[in-house]
């Protein structure tokens, strides 16, 4: 029996140590795919919707659903009108209204995806449907799509929705007009039409020094003096002010770190060109072969004793 | 000998290799019974390529992963782990008795990925758009999905299922004609070749995958139970993996010298005991060890309805542990096949809590699987039950002493044993 280290062992350890130099080598590089407080690149547009200039006319649902050619969702109005409850897979782009439980006051809330800085749909989608764009527009490939609803299950806003009333579903989300409009030097159709400006467009700087000479002009006005989304799942390309808490008018407490930062810190190490893999299977393999070998070597005198062959 | 002879007499034996079941009939009323199960099951998944899911299924935008991913996939195939576990039990850490159980493991774990598989396939709402997997720079190898959706398949139909191909090419080999023999004498030397660094893949990618798995869940941040939701996740998951592997695999091996009466091997039986309660332990090590870091000890014991979800999780990996870690425990059939069970159901409870009960969108949104769905999780299910009793009769899957050994493949048309 030989019980010294054969070629293919030693091969297969240097395999495994190159694996590990590998994984030393990426770890650095690897963290930086998924920083736990991503930057905005340069030019990323934004929105920046302003609760407390809101009136509620809704001509941003009307106008978005024109622009993408969604059908009106009339379930709850006899067929009549687009009267959602919620995003769903016929409505991109939402305004619902909060009313305090007791007492007058109200505020409106518009909803659609948040255009993450990292987008956990992003992260998780496997074959790259979900695609963080130009100017940073979280945009949808329905040929890249399988149809996982991953990016349901990791979307911290819930915004991806999935035609589950469609035999080839379709995931509706928000593309900030990437191809309707954005493409062609146009503003989103929801900012261009809102006629009071409480949502508006342009590039994510600007719009945050807006929002905070704003609070800096009205200290007194807006919820916690903050901008949600400056920093919310790492940071959003929709920015909210609000007078009323945020999570009354449904945009949830979340942490400052990218969910994706959080999902692939380890594993970015891991399988960064797939160096753990390689080395765990130089590992078992050279233990698994010095197994086999030994299993091999009784295998004659098994078969002689028991006298059937050796079964595997 | 027969099932008088052994049962309650003599049960250690000396399991030497896989038998079939002979002198047993084929068709069953149990085998109908999960054959039309199956059937129905089949049927409503045919039904559900040309429907959408919808009308099918309780999914919604809230919970928009159903029983077909959370069971069938993510818990079941921990069921379907057996292969990886007693595998690298047997060939990584040389526990050489151990061999003569990987049939049985290797038949469980391909049969749970399959239909496991099966599933997924009906699950997804874009099936056709797949063939992406082919083409490595189409992949976002930042995601778990496409960690799970490469590894999975790929293992399942070429690790798994070259590791089963011994049990298929023997039975030619005995109920083949000479050419076949010739040929299959020919094949065996190359297949000796190359059978450890496959192998060595067939471990490899299930130490991928099933961790993948608990890291799909990383991403939904928390939605999940601070009790569940941790960066431990994957391995947590992948640990549950061999809890439930090297319990399904005791399980199912008792049961099945049970039904067929089988004299049972308790050196084999305690030997895969004794490592299930370590596993457990480790498990556990992990698991308690992780929540003491994030500091949700206090909110384990609080004793409100996740906490009480999480004890009795706990409860059913931590009496397994404790109890086989008695010899004597261990090598008592009826306390090792409660203790398998008892393990199974924990580390199924552990895989399956995170993705559903724990798992709280934040809307006023509820799922219940609807009946189609559910007929299909059972329809899966069944389909691989029905497939393993067929298996240890046409295969020589189920451990025996060589006496058994008396070339006893039965031929498919003849439908009785074919002598040598």
């Amino acid at each position: 029996m030989n019980t010294g280290i054969t070629r293919r062992q030693a091969l297969l350890g240097i395999v495994g140590v190159g694996g590990t130099v590998a994984a030393a080598v990426a770890a650095p590089a690897a963290a930086s795919e998924h920083p736990a407080h991503p930057e905005a690149p340069p030019g990323a547009v934004a929105m920046l919707y302003d609760s407390t200039i809101c009136t509620g006319c809704k001509a941003c649902m009307v106008a978005c659903s024109e622009a993408n050619g969604l059908p009106p969702d009339t379930s709850l109005s006899a067929g009549l009108w687009h009267m959602p409850l919620d995003l769903n897979a016929k409505t991109k782009n939402i305004i619902k209204l909060y009313q305090e439980p007791q007492g007058p006051g109200f505020a409106f809330v518009k909803r659609q995806c948040m255009h993450c800085l990292d987008p956990a749909c992003v992260t998780g989608c496997p074959f790259g449907a979900l695609e963080k764009n130009q100017w940073g527009a979280v945009t949808w490939t329905g040929s890249r799509c399988i149809g996982c609803r991953y990016c349901e299950v990791a979307c911290p806003f819930e915004v991806p929705k999935f035609e589950w009333d469609q035999w080839n579903p379709k995931i509706v989300k928000c593309e900030f007009c990437f191809d309707q409009r954005l493409k062609q030097n146009q503003e989103p159709a929801c900012t261009a039409v809102c006629p009071t400006g409480a949502v508006v467009f342009g590039t994510r700087m600007d719009l945050l020094a807006k929002a905070k000479e704003r609070i800096a002009a009205s200290p007194s006005k807006y919820f916690e003096n903050r901008v949600y989304g400056e920093h919310e799942a790492g940071g959003t390309q929709v920015l909210y002010l609000s007078s009323v808490p945020f999570d009354k008018i449904g945009l949830p407490k979340l942490g400052s770190t990218s969910l994706g930062h959080y999902a692939t810190k380890v594993t970015s190490v891991i399988y960064k060109w797939l160096s753990g893999p390689i080395l765990v299977a130089g590992l078992l393999g050279a233990l698994i072969k010095r197994n086999w070998n030994r299993h091999e070597a009784e295998r004659p005198e098994h078969e002689r004793k028991t006298g059937f062959p050796e079964q595997l | 000998m027969s099932a008088q002879d052994t049962t309650g007499t003599i049960l250690v034996n000396h399991w030497q290799r896989g038998v079939p079941v002979y002198r047993e009939p084929v068709i069953t009323r149990t085998l109908l019974f999960f054959a039309a199960l199956a059937a129905l099951g089949l049927g409503l998944a045919v039904v559900r390529f040309f429907s959408p899911l919808g009308p099918l299924s309780g999914m919604n935008d809230a919970y928009a992963w159903g029983i077909w991913k959370t069971f069938n996939v993510m818990t079941l195939t921990a069921l379907g782990s057996g292969p990886l576990a007693v595998g690298m039990a047997a060939w990584v850490f040389n526990r050489q008795k151990l061999h003569v159980i990987m049939r049985t493991a290797l038949v469980t774990g391909f049969l749970f990925y399959a239909t496991g598989l099966l599933a997924l396939g009906f699950d997804v709402g874009r099936a056709w758009n797949f063939w992406h997997v082919l083409l490595p720079w189409h992949w976002n190898t930042h995601s778990a999905m496409l960690e799970v959706a490469v590894c999975m398949p790929l293992y399942c139909a070429v690790f798994l299922a070259f590791e089963n191909l011994p049990l298929v090419l023997e039975r030619l080999y005995y109920t083949g004609g000479d050419a076949t023999r010739a040929t299959l004498r020919g094949a065996a030397p190359f297949l000796r070749r190359i059978y450890p660094f496959v192998i060595t893949g067939a471990y490899v990618l299930p130490l991928m995958h099933q961790s993948s798995l608990g890291g799909l869940l990383l991403l939904a941040g928390d939605k999940i139970h601070p009790l569940w939701q941790t960066p431990f996740l994957p391995l947590l998951y992948l640990m549950a993996a061999g809890v439930a592997g090297l319990g399904f695999v005791t399980f199912v091996l008792l049961i099945a010298c049970l039904r067929y009466a089988r004299p049972l091997d308790l050196g084999d039986l305690g030997e895969l005991g004794n490592l299930l309660s370590w596993v457990c332990f480790g498990f556990l090590a992990v698991r308690f060890g992780d929540l003491a870091w994030r500091g949700q000890l206090g909110a384990a014991f609080a004793f409100d309805k996740m906490s009480v979800l999480f004890l009795v999780e706990t409860a059913l990996i931590l009496v397994p542990a404790v109890m086989l870690r008695s010899r004597a425990a261990r090598e008592t059939p009826r306390t090792l096949i409660h203790m398998a069970t008892l393990a199974c159901l924990g580390g199924l409870c552990y895989r399956f809590v995170p993705t559903t009960v724990a798992f709280n969108p934040g809307r006023h949104a509820s799922y219940f699987p609807a009946l189609p769905e559910v007929l299909m999780t059972l329809g899966y299910l069944a389909l691989g039950v029905a497939a393993f009793g067929l298996a240890v009769k046409y295969f020589a899957v189920l451990p025996a002493e060589t006496e058994e050994w008396n070339y006893m493949f039965r031929r498919v048309r003849r439908g009785r044993p074919a002598a040598a």
